[in-house]
């Protein structure tokens, strides 16, 4: 097998390197338009001309060598450390056409560790736009490298690119810049002793702690008697060797690069003027809000009502079709019962990452990081902390991965402990279907109160965020806050393409990621439920037929008795009167007898069904917990739900979809079986307005997900953090759902 | 027919049972090498597949 190249990709934030990568490797790794969203590498192979291939590493986006983030430090660790199995044959410096200067810091840099470095321009359809002529063959030149111009939009340039990597050997590797100009003396004395180490590296090592923490130094001991220079000391020669590379880049730009400034300005510098303008900018925004959480609600209800029937009825066809028997069940209440509970949001979420990638696409995501990097100053986050929390809504275990940009320990902390309070997609079923059973249909001003409560719970999700971090940076006294420098990114029709696959890969994502654990607990909670080992379970229908027997059915069976025969009745003297039909009236009294034989025949297989579950294996472990969540308002079949959903949050809709099945002989509707529970201590509907907000509360804030524990864990390196995260949330959650119910009630 | 309906049911349960149990009580290490990290949301091992 023939030796790959290993090729790096390495860039300033936002050049696009995630686009570069994914055109090379044909793979399809997530990109926005908004720095930050590579935390690490990335790994694919390329097809090169001549039946050459290539290994593709995407890393972090750093605007220099001289790391100020752990983000950052990937890049240079791997650029310094020859033995790394990545270390690249050849780097791919991306770069963006309108901010060249900035990005060839970086690449005279790497050209000087005598890396061998092809240069991309990318984004060069925006060049006429934006009236920049470039000279390719004077770069080139002066460079001393070579340069493809590419746009990742429009899938240009990609073939040179291939090209000038398969070509890599022919690469100069002479460095662009002499840095021993800076402080000839000290340079002296590190070559007399590294008299065998590449001086640039060992300049980086030496400077690489200066704004951050030490970096791996294995390559290279450094022996006590070499006496090295202090930090500001040191800071100030790598000041020095900042502005000689500007000093060299100007140069080169002034001859090579040229702007038309009336076309570069325009309507950028409008829509900026007013979507980041600090009264307008916050009104378009939570109006751009309104605006989603609106159309959630209105376009998604009939495909969700439609999903919902068709688990409905499939559950029926599968009772009706399948040989009848334990599997069958399983098959029609559990499994078909608990993946309804979660295909049913499918409309829902492909609208919320419809909006978000839109919104990221666009550019305007980066205004709104903006926007809220100026209303979180006040409460001790930096903007750093603020892409973490925008990124939450989303799901909060990137989120957390994108705090590594953060450089200051304690405030990247603090961001990882708050970020889980931002309201998730995994929280979005459980608020769907709450509020849709406890939240009148009215409107207000045009916007539902369902669509309201969604973007206050929202709202409420980031407050808590920035409130616990105003507490947090109280406890932990932060001194040194990071600075954040945000590049603004132009604004751009979002591409179809990116949009398409970020909903489907999301959508899909949320299915399959949360559908698997969905499926396992509906399977085991069935399992639970449709068995026992007590003589109340086995002979739960004759217990059941005695006790109707002697004391009738229960009061809520004879109301819903009553009810259906009522509507029965009208209905058939409706559809007689529409026919112009007469029955005689010895016939319609037996029409009635039949249908009230039907009823009573269906609330006796209620009754079973209901308290064979209570006598289950799953209706004892409820009514041990019952104690717990009773004062929440919550029967022991929610408890077990909130108990389930501990593994993820969505998995609360599925789990009382499954135990709701199990415990009803009718195949209904998720929602209609939960709107039909009734509390058996108050007879009022279970699901009312003042359990419904303690349930939304109590979600808003409890920590119910063990991969955000297991992810934060990794990022702090011990259980202290996810346990003190745990018991915080879950505690702070129980106790404003227990004020809320006891209020409300 | 019955029977086989049962032992399809202690099969899924089981199946089930060994899903969550590596999902969230082994380590990760021991499946390690298993998947490659470079798709689904952007890292592999990120914990929300």
């Amino acid at each position: 097998m023939s030796k790959q190249i290993k090729v790096a990709l390495i860039g300033n934030p936002n050049t696009g390197k995630t686009s570069v990568f994914n055109q090379l490797t044909g793979l399809k790794q997530k990109v926005g338009n908004y720095p930050g969203i590579t935390v690490e590498k990335k790994e694919g192979i390329c097809k090169l001309p001549r039946g050459v291939k290539a290994h593709i590493l995407d890393l972090p986006g750093t605007y220099s060598l001289n790391t100020t983030s752990l983000d950052e430090s990937v890049v240079v660790e791997l650029l310094l450390n020859k033995n790394d199995k990545d270390f690249p044959d050849v780097a791919v410096v991306i770069s963006d056409v309108e901010n060249l200067k900035r990005n060839l810091l970086l690449f005279t840099q790497i050209k000087d560790l005598k890396i061998p470095a092809i240069l991309v321009i990318n984004m060069a359809d925006r060049m006429v736009r934006k009236g920049i002529s470039l000279d390719i063959d004077l770069l080139e030149e002066k460079l001393n490298t070579k340069i493809a111009l590419v746009s990742t939009r429009k899938g240009t340039g990609i073939d040179k690119v291939k090209e000038l990597i398969a070509d890599y050997k022919n690469l100069s590797v002479e460095p662009n810049i002499d840095t021993t100009v800076i402080a000839p003396e000290y340079f002296d004395k590190l070559k007399s002793t590294f008299p065998n180490e590449d001086l640039y590296k060992l300049w980086l090592v030496i400077t690489q702690d200066v704004n951050f923490m030490p970096i791996e130094k294995n390559p290279i001991t450094i022996p006590a008697s070499f006496k090295t220079k202090s930090k500001p000391e040191l800071k100030r020669l790598q000041q020095k060797e900042t502005i000689l590379r500007y000093q060299f880049i100007n140069g080169i730009l002034k001859q090579a690069y040229k702007v038309d400034v009336n076309a570069a300005k325009g309507l950028r510098a409008t829509l900026d003027k007013i979507l980041t303008h600090k009264v307008f900018g916050y009104l378009i925004f939570f109006v751009i809000l309104l605006t989603i959480f609106q159309a959630i609600y209105d376009w998604s209800s009939y495909p969700m009502d439609f999903i919902d029937a068709l688990f409905a009825s499939g559950s029926e066809w599968v009772k009706n079709t399948l040989p009848p028997g334990v599997f069958t069940d399983l098959i029609a209440e559990g499994i078909l019962a608990g993946i309804g509970g979660v295909v049913i949001f499918i409309p829902q979420i492909a609208f919320l990452f419809l909006f978000i990638s839109l919104l990221e696409e666009s550019g305007y995501m980066s205004r709104v990081v903006f926007l809220m990097d100026r209303l979180m100053r006040p409460f001790g986050l930096s903007g750093k902390s603020v892409v973490p929390l925008i990124s939450g809504t989303a799901c909060a275990i990137p989120a957390i991965m994108a705090t590594r940009t953060i450089e200051n320990w304690k405030e990247r902390l603090i961001t990882i402990l708050v970020t889980p309070f931002t309201t998730c997609s995994a929280r979005l079923p459980v608020y769907l279907i709450i509020i849709a059973l406890v939240i009148p249909d009215g409107r207000f001003l045009g916007l539902s109160y369902q669509a309201l409560t969604l973007m206050l719970l929202y709202l409420i999700g980031f407050g808590a965020a920035i409130f616990s971090a105003m507490i947090l940076n109280k406890i932990m006294k932060i001194k040194t806050k990071t600075f954040f420098v945000m590049e603004m990114p132009n604004y751009k029709l979002p591409l179809l393409k990116n949009v398409v696959y970020t909903v489907l890969e999301k959508t899909k994502s949320f299915v399959i990621g949360a559908g698997k654990i969905i499926l396992a607990i509906s399977i085991i909670l069935w399992f639970l439920g449709s068995n026992g080992y007590s003589d109340d379970f086995y002979n739960a229908e004759t217990i059941v037929k005695q006790k109707i027997e002697k004391e009738g059915f229960t009061d809520f069976n004879v109301e819903s008795m009553k009810s259906s025969l009522n509507s029965y009745k009208e209905s058939l003297h409706d559809s007689l009167a529409r026919n112009g039909a007469i029955l005689d009236k010895q016939a319609i009294t037996d029409s009635l007898q039949v249908k009230e034989i039907l009823l009573r025949q269906k609330a006796e297989n209620q009754e079973i069904a209901s308290y064979k579950l209570e006598n289950s294996y799953m209706g004892i472990a409820g009514k041990a917990i019952a104690p717990i969540v009773h004062p929440l308002g919550y029967d022991w079949k929610i408890g077990i739900a909130v108990l389930t959903s501990f593994a993820a949050r969505e998995v609360f809709v599925g789990t009382l979809a499954t135990i709701y099945s199990v415990g009803s002989d009718e195949e209904d509707t998720i929602k209609n079986r939960m709107a039909a529970e009734i509390d058996p201590v108050t007879k009022k509907p279970l699901f009312n307005l003042a359990s419904g907000i303690s349930l939304l509360l109590f979600y808003a804030f409890a920590m119910q997900c063990m991969s955000t524990l297991a992810i934060v864990k990794r990022e702090t390196n011990t259980w202290k953090w996810p346990a003190a995260q745990l018991v915080f949330m879950s505690l702070f959650a129980y106790i404003v759902a227990l004020i809320a119910y006891q209020t409300l009630k | 027919m019955s029977i086989l309906q049962d032992i399809l049911v202690y099969i899924t349960v089981a199946i089930a049972v060994g899903y969550l149990v590596k999902k969230f009580l082994l380590p990760r290490s021991l499946f390690a090498g298993k998947k490659g990290n470079s798709k689904g949301c952007g890292n592999g091992d990120c914990g929300c597949h």
